[in-house]
């Protein structure tokens, strides 16, 4: 905390160091926040650049009132919401999941553990509706509580909670049933 | 077992990663946008307005018009008249940012007749190194490097150790925070307010509004040095804090920041109440604070920045009786001071700016049950809280508040 604070400091007063410092400690975390919010790594690459150029561009007004991490987090999180919204409404289905295949070879962005079952979690989670997706990967990768969720969502917590033990068991019965079969 | 079988845990480990040569691609965008910001900052400011109109895409004519009409005005205010002047504060805001160490004095001024102005030295560093000199050489140093602070009592020969990672969040770097708050000025300011001489220098005032505070910012155009800041706070009518003999990137050597207690020193051990903070926390300071005056009266101001120097100079000033050496025994009593008034401070501060507080106190005398002295509104409440005189409490709707 204490060191986000100094960065920030610094990072206000036009220092580049201080800049790639924040980008280093964080940017991983924020390419698998995005990563798993998004059908397409390539988008998640995106973003991620998109919010760290954002970030870049408001140096001086920047305050941080937060965690520095959170803040990135809430900011990945709006992004690829608009992402994802501007993506499915720009290119039918079939389009989609050919440019996403194409993707899957062609991009760096990887799993770190590359394993069966977990490739095979990673696509139950694309299956999932996105709020539920965006629930449970907020909750889990971006260390955010339900209520701050809520309200990134604009709804209630129960709303939330409800959205995240729903994809929880979407998640669990779609991994046994592949386990099964 | 299987990753269903706690999927949770399964779930995080879904971590991506990419290439070396991606993170540098996109850490080299970035980089460079920082750099592109910066160069079109040392240009003159100029509001994007064209872009926003060609951007707007309402079809109606009425609506087009209005923002172009809207934007001209605007252009005609930034741009106009005031452009050159403001552009000297601008460039005075980003000085103030890219300080890496800085001194000033402050002196603060309140409405009470009797209690003279106080002055206290400040030196930062960046990145967080902070040093406050008071008369009578009361000095205290904040390291946010560290997370360490310490305080000296010349009086008693007695060192205070600060823990800054234990104020609650959002305060960790205490006084450090004013400080910031202070280096970020907006780079554009809400008003100007002409000429005027200081110490035979003509200088232009600029007005900036930040939260709960008013700033009148004044520049000497010729040299575009800041030559003084005056603060006015919103919920402390009638004190004013001055900031004089301003100087940035001045060399200050980093044993001025020491935290190690000069050789000779004893511990002033305070202990820490940490449970919830409340209002009975605010009333157990006014009734604390209002024994020791020699009238009984509350204390002229609870603005948090002010009320060290403020007590220091009613000790002066004689309010609390002739000042006398301090011995063993008052030890539990001055734990119980500052624990009391640590923790109305910290209630204070918690307090959101929507809950509009206020103080009344000064010059009311405690057990006066007929005079509000300090009144609230709880977080989702439909009334106030108010705290009488005689620290009885009551709930009270907006219209009935004392005015």
């Amino acid at each position: 905390m204490f060191e986000d604070r100094l960065l920030v400091w610094r990072f206000k007063a036009a220092s580049r160091d201080a800049l790639r410092a924040i980008y280093e400690k964080y940017a991983d975390d924020l390419l698998t926040l995005a990563a798993n919010l998004l059908d397409d790594k390539i988008g998640a690459e995106d973003v991620v650049q998109d919010v760290f150029i954002t970030f870049a561009e408001s140096a001086d007004k920047f305050r941080l009132t937060g965690s520095l991490k959170g803040f990135l987090a809430k900011c990945v999180a709006n992004r690829s919401r608009d992402y994802n919204r501007r993506i499915r409404r720009r290119q039918t289905a079939a389009v989609n999941s050919t440019e996403r295949r194409t993707h899957e070879v062609t991009n760096p962005v990887q799993l770190v553990i590359s394993s069966e079952e977990l490739t095979k979690l990673r696509h139950a989670m694309t299956e999932l509706p996105y709020e539920q997706r965006e629930a449970v990967v907020l909750h889990l990768h971006g260390e955010m509580r339900f209520r701050q969720i809520a309200k990134s969502q604009k709804v209630s917590t129960k709303t939330v909670q409800s959205r995240y033990r729903y994809g929880l068991d979407k998640l669990r019965s779609g991994m046994n049933g592949e386990v099964r079969r | 077992m299987r990753l269903a079988d706690n999927i949770e845990e399964s779930i995080r480990k879904l971590r991506y990663k990419t290439d070396a040569e991606t993170h540098k691609k996109v850490l080299g965008n970035v980089l460079q946008r920082l750099d592109k910001r910066e160069e079109q900052k040392s240009g003159v400011i100029k509001p994007d307005i064209w872009r926003t109109i060609m951007n707007t895409r309402t079809r109606k004519f009425a609506t087009a018009a209005v923002i172009l009409i809207a934007a001209t005005i605007t252009l005609y205010i930034i741009a106009g008249p005031f452009g050159a002047t403001t552009s000297v504060y601008a460039e005075v805001a980003e000085r103030l940012q890219k300080a890496l160490t800085m001194t000033y004095k402050i002196t603060t001024t309140t409405p009470v007749e009797w209690m003279p102005d106080m002055e206290i030295e400040v030196a930062f560093k960046e990145p967080g190194l902070m040093r406050m000199t008071a008369p009578g050489g009361y000095v205290s140093v904040m390291d946010a490097l560290q997370g360490k602070g310490l305080s000296i009592i010349p009086a008693t020969s007695q060192f205070i150790e600060i823990d800054l990672t234990n104020l609650p969040a959002g305060q960790e770097q205490g006084p450090l925070n004013a400080i910031q708050r202070f280096k970020s000025l907006p780079e554009t300011a809400d008003e100007e307010l002409g000429e005027r001489e200081i110490d035979g220098r003509t200088v232009q005032g600029f007005r900036v509004t930040e939260e709960g505070m008013i700033l009148s910012v004044w520049i000497d155009p010729k040299t575009r040095e800041l030559v003084e800041m005056e603060m006015e706070f919103v919920n402390a009518p009638g004190m004013s804090s001055k900031m004089t003999d301003i100087r940035f990137n001045v060399e200050l050597p980093d044993d001025l920041f020491s935290i190690t207690p000069p050789a000779g020193y004893t511990r002033h051990e305070v202990q820490f109440d940490a449970s919830e903070l409340s209002e009975d926390d605010l009333i157990e300071f006014l009734r604390l604070w209002s024994s020791m005056t020699i009238d009984k009266t509350f204390l002229p101001t609870l603005n948090p920045a002010e009320l060290p120097n403020v007590v220091m100079a009613m000790v002066k000033a004689g309010k609390f009786g002739p000042d006398r050496e301090t011995t063993e025994k008052d030890q539990p009593l001055i734990n119980n001071i500052t624990m009391t008034t640590t923790r109305a401070v910290m209630f204070i501060m918690k307090l959101p700016s929507e809950s509009k507080w206020n103080y009344a106190g000064e010059n009311v005398k405690y057990g006066d049950a007929e005079t509000a002295i300090f009144w609230y509104k709880p977080a989702g409440s439909q009334t106030y809280r108010v705290i009488y005189g005689d620290l009885s409490v009551t709930d009270v709707a907006e219209q009935e508040l004392p005015e």
